[in-house]
């Protein structure tokens, strides 16, 4: 079960000298295996306490208790405080280890208070934005977004329920608030976009299969060097593009002679597939790698340079030509289509809304903006909605956050 | 023709107000022998707060009773005096639909009305049920005379130990000029029912004459033509004007410099007050800054001398009314002819009662109106309906009916009384449907029908009519997805914001014939529009009502289930939800919590526990 799961504890502040170091603690027994360590009575750190006092011998500390449900996780959770060493708090870890504590994985705390309803998804993105964010500036899109979007349903609802009382605000004050939210939504897109991984699509294929060329169609421009001499892209590239509002990661990896080598490096690469990437695999000839390629939804199996010949279409295979566009489309769908779930992505989508949401309010219906702000606050609480957006950002947070 | 009063009826009404006329009139169209009984025959569905139905959400209700075979939207269409249509520029589907009426004809009207529907009026006060709780047999008058029923609908409105309030005097009464129900409330309470205690109150009414109008600001009416019933043939007319003033800084120090003088604030009054419909009072405290709180003056009938002050519901003794409403721009000669007052009175308590309206300790006992907890009279007449056709159904053998949240505010409302409760006289708005963008009001004819079919309010004329506007709107639903304009379908077109059911009925060549046809061709345009966002509402709904489905009784103690928050815990072991939907009403319920419900009920652990 989520709420109370297994003990988990990190170092939240950086292993380096400092005045002092917090370890953080979550999960089922947090305060009872502190209370053991620092010799107090049971119940002594239960709940919202605070307790001074020596821990295993190994530091005199601080520690902090919170109750389930009332934490950070929404689990029982204990925060120690101790002196700045690296030693130290390595040492104290090790001591909760062996006390029945694991260590937490990067995020795993986050993770637990998301999934626990202690934080909505669009908190997690703006947490995430907030770390990406080194240098501070840009305080503008600290803003928390659910708690100005449930603002600014109240505003809406009142201006619906109460107009006859004056003492609400008005339909340009609600334009104003939405195209203040949407301002908002899209520099905390950015934010996030330019720290994100991306999904990642790779052309892949036998040597001299017109990868380059769809490389360059895509790109939009001649940034490879490009031959029709067998073996000519050698480092292979990658290069990022905008397809659709979406930003992907495109490679052109260099082809190879023999049919057993590109299986090998299809099956390598389907290995390290995460769930956005994409793999479009180009062949003229039809001619299928020995790993089965059918079945996976991540992969696009291309019969190219069409233009070349007649080719008879073979079934699941998309004809497709540099030279005469025929298929390109088909391509850009396909990697556009997937649900590439990205954080900034789920971002976009919530400015996406609340722009409708504004043509809406001006078109005097106030009523439609609102059920359309109530759509952005349910898909930010429905985890099956935005999850793969919170995973993928939850993967990139440090370890003890 | 004057009829014979009986000593056994089918069906028993007590009360008369905007809910027992629903009720009574509902038994009576399904079948039964109704009797109603109301301590004064001139003051049935009398207005006692402020002359006007309908307005924002509460108008579409108004719109329901008519499609559910009601009789508030006849009367309140044939007694209007002045029409607005409410939230013009807030979307088509927070519209909300409100006249002033004349408050004397529509207490005529409406007891017009429960004549033709056949039932039989007993001027009289009931002081005590008769029979055991489990199976109610009668009511004993205060005359000493026993009426005996199969079916009982409790619709007393205010006048529950009613106990009204100004300054410092208190007296008994269900509203001004009648009598508490002091001996009925006494015979619930050893009854064992629980009750609580709710408070609203009213404005002061003046002389029309002694107000200098040209100090006011005229009310403009906006060029929309509407009728609350699809039986009334045309658009309202407006027979009658209506004022606003502002209070001045003065009117609010003369509040702040007597609050103490309130029985709100003094501590007199202990029930709970409408939040939403608040005292002068409680607006002057909690908005201490704020000047120039709008007064509407609306006249209380066609050329009446009275006005009623709409929006200074005051509890002030008598000579601080005097100074508040002299200190109105206008008013400095204004003559008082009834002063405000509050009243308290009792209601039963959320869980005693179930979604049709029956009390959960009786077989034929049912309750509606403010004694539910609700305020206003469009919400009265609304449950008044279903309480009063469920003790006909009960009556007759027939299955019980509940409408749902999905598909009307009667149903919102319903819901939200039985699983929810509420802590403040209830009062409806838009928001609180999940569905709002469907529950308009040009369409309300249509989402209930099949509530009105199921529950048998509907008479034949009225089910004809309604079979005629169908096949209107199934033509015109055709004329629009068969068609395509540049390229694009007209039902493309119609979902962009900007495009109106005019700009549609230009495209397709309709030009509506009627009130009837235009509000039609309304309907079908807007529900192309919203499409997309009701079929969503409409499959949360699906999987809310699959939680429905699934019984907590297995749990006893939910200190059991280990892996929900404290707030949720004692909310559930305090409230012992039926279903795990009843429990997702409650607010401390959060999603986690319902997983953790969810999987603890399958986890088996409780089948081990039994």
């Amino acid at each position: 079960m989520e709420q109370q799961s297994d003990l988990i504890a990190a170092l939240a502040t950086p292993e380096a000298v400092s005045a002092i170091s917090l370890v953080r603690l979550s999960g089922k027994g947090a305060s009872a295996t502190v209370e053991k360590l620092m010799k107090l009575k049971p119940g002594r750190l239960t709940g919202r306490k605070r307790v001074v006092g020596d821990l295993a011998g190994i530091d005199y500390l601080v520690a902090i208790s919170w109750p389930c449900g009332k934490s950070y996780t929404g689990e029982e959770m204990v925060d120690l405080m101790c002196h700045g060493s690296p030693g130290t708090a390595r040492r104290i870890l090790e001591e909760l280890e062996r006390n029945g504590a694991r260590l937490a994985v990067a995020g795993e705390f986050t993770r637990r208070a998301w999934m626990n309803g202690r934080l909505t998804s669009l908190d997690v993105l703006t947490l995430y934005a907030k770390y990406k964010e080194e240098t501070g500036a840009g305080a503008g899109v600290r803003s928390d977004l659910s708690s100005e979007l449930s603002e600014l349903t109240s505003e809406i609802e009142g201006l619906i329920e109460f107009s006859e009382d004056h003492e609400v605000s008005e339909e340009e004050q609600i334009a104003f608030l939405l195209k203040r939210t949407l301002s908002r939504t899209q520099a905390l897109a950015i934010k996030v976009k330019s720290a994100e991984v991306l999904p990642r699509v790779f052309l892949m294929g036998p040597v001299n299969a017109g990868k380059s060329t769809l490389f360059n169609k895509l790109y939009g421009e001649e940034t490879v060097l490009v031959s029709s001499i067998p073996g000519t892209t050698r480092d292979g590239a990658t290069r990022t593009i905008s397809i659709s509002g979406r930003n992907v990661e495109i490679s052109d990896s260099p082809g190879s002679g023999g049919e057993t080598l590109d299986g090998k490096a299809l099956e390598l690469a389907v290995g390290s597939l995460k769930n956005s990437d994409r793999i479009v695999w180009m062949d003229p000839l039809c001619a299928s790698p020995s790993v089965a390629l059918s079945g996976s939804r991540q992969i696009l199996t291309v019969c190219s340079l069409s233009d070349r010949r007649e080719t008879e279409v073979i079934e699941g295979w998309l004809p497709v030509s540099s030279i005469t566009g025929q298929g390109i489309e088909k391509v850009i769908e396909f990697i556009t289509a997937t649900e590439i779930e990205s954080p900034s992505w789920r971002l976009e989508r919530m400015a996406d809304l609340l722009q409708e949401a504004i043509f809406a309010s001006e078109s005097q219906d106030i009523a439609l903006a609102a059920e359309i702000v109530s759509e952005i606050l349910r898909e930010a609480e429905e985890p099956e909605r935005c999850g793969e957006a919170v995973e993928r950002a939850l993967e990139r947070f440090c370890v003890g956050k | 023709m004057r009829r014979k009063v009986k000593d056994a009826y089918q069906v028993l009404v007590i009360g008369g107000g905007h809910a027992g006329v629903e009720a009574a009139v509902a038994a009576a169209v399904i079948g039964c022998s109704t009797v109603l009984i109301t301590p004064s025959i001139t003051r049935i569905s009398l207005m006692s707060c402020n002359p006007a139905i309908g307005g924002i959400a509460k108008g579409t209700l108004v719109r329901e009773i008519d499609g559910l075979g009601g009789v508030a939207a006849e009367s309140a269409d044939h007694t209007a005096l002045q029409f607005r249509m409410l939230n013009m520029k807030k979307g088509p589907a927070v519209w909300g639909p409100r006249v002033q009426s004349d408050v004397e004809e529509y207490c005529l009207t409406q007891r017009e009305k429960l004549r033709t529907a056949g039932v039989h009026i007993i001027q009289g006060m009931v002081v005590k049920l008769v029979g055991p709780n489990s199976r109610i047999e009668g009511v004993l008058l205060s005359n000493g005379r026993v009426i005996n029923a199969e079916a009982f609908v409790l619709a007393t409105g205010t006048f529950l130990n009613g106990m009204l309030h100004r300054g410092k005097d208190t007296w008994p009464g269900g509203r001004r000029g009648d009598n508490s129900a002091i001996a009925l409330e006494k015979d619930l309470k050893q009854r064992m029912f629980h009750v609580k205690r709710f408070k609203t109150g009213t404005s002061p009414r003046v002389v029309r004459n002694s107000i200098d109008n040209s100090l006011l600001e005229k009310q403009v009416s906006h060029d929309v033509k509407f009728r609350f019933s699809w039986s009334t043939k045309s658009g309202i007319e407006n027979r009658e004007t209506c004022w606003l003033t502002r209070t001045t800084g003065e009117t609010e120090r003369i509040v702040k410099e007597n609050l103490r003088q309130s029985p709100l604030y003094s501590g007199r009054i202990s029930g709970k007050g409408p939040r939403y419909c608040p005292s002068f009072e409680d607006k002057v405290t909690k908005f201490p800054d704020r000047k120039g709180h709008p007064i509407h003056l609306e006249p209380m009938g066609k050329s009446s001398r009275i006005m009623y002050l709409n929006g200074l519901s005051t509890s002030l003794p008598q000579a601080i009314q005097e100074k508040i409403v002299r200190s109105l721009p206008g008013f400095k000669n204004a003559v008082i002819t009834a002063y405000g007052y509050s009243v308290e009175y009792s209601c039963f308590e959320t869980g005693e009662f179930d979604g049709a309206l029956k009390l959960r300790d009786s077989e034929n006992l049912y309750v509606s109106g403010q004694i539910l907890g609700t305020s206003g009279y469009e919400e009265a007449a609304a449950t008044g309906l279903l309480a009063g056709a469920s003790a006909a159904r009960k009556t007759l053998g027939m299955r019980r009916v509940v409408p749902e949240r999905i598909s009307s505010y009667l149903g919102v409302m319903v819901n939200d009384l039985v699983t929810k409760g509420t802590e403040e006289p209830y009062r409806l708005f838009s928001s609180r449907s999940e569905n709002r963008l469907n529950l308009r009001q040009d369409n309300a004819d249509r989402r209930v029908y099949s509530l009105g079919c199921a529950l048998g309010t509907l008479s034949d004329e009225k089910k004809k009519a309604y079979g005629k506007r169908e096949r209107k709107y199934i033509f015109l639903r055709k004329e629009i997805s068969g068609r395509r304009l540049q390229g694009k379908s007209v039902e493309e077109i119609c979902r962009r914001p900007e495009v109106s059911p005019d700009d549609i009925a230009g495209i397709i060549g309709f030009s509506p014939q009627d009130i009837n046809e235009k509000e039609i061709l309304n309907s079908v345009v807007l529900d192309i529009k919203y499409a997309g966002y009701v079929k969503r509402a409409e499959k949360r709904h699906r999987i809310r009502k699959r939680y429905g489905m699934v019984s907590l009784s297995v749990i006893d103690d939910y200190d059991a289930v280990q892996t929900i928050t404290i707030e949720a815990r004692e909310a559930l072991n305090r409230r012992r939800p039926e279903t795990l939907s009843d429990a997702e009403a409650i607010p401390a319920v959060r999603q986690a919590d319902m997983d953790a419900l969810v999987l603890h009920l399958m986890s088996g652990s409780v089948s081990r526990e039994t």
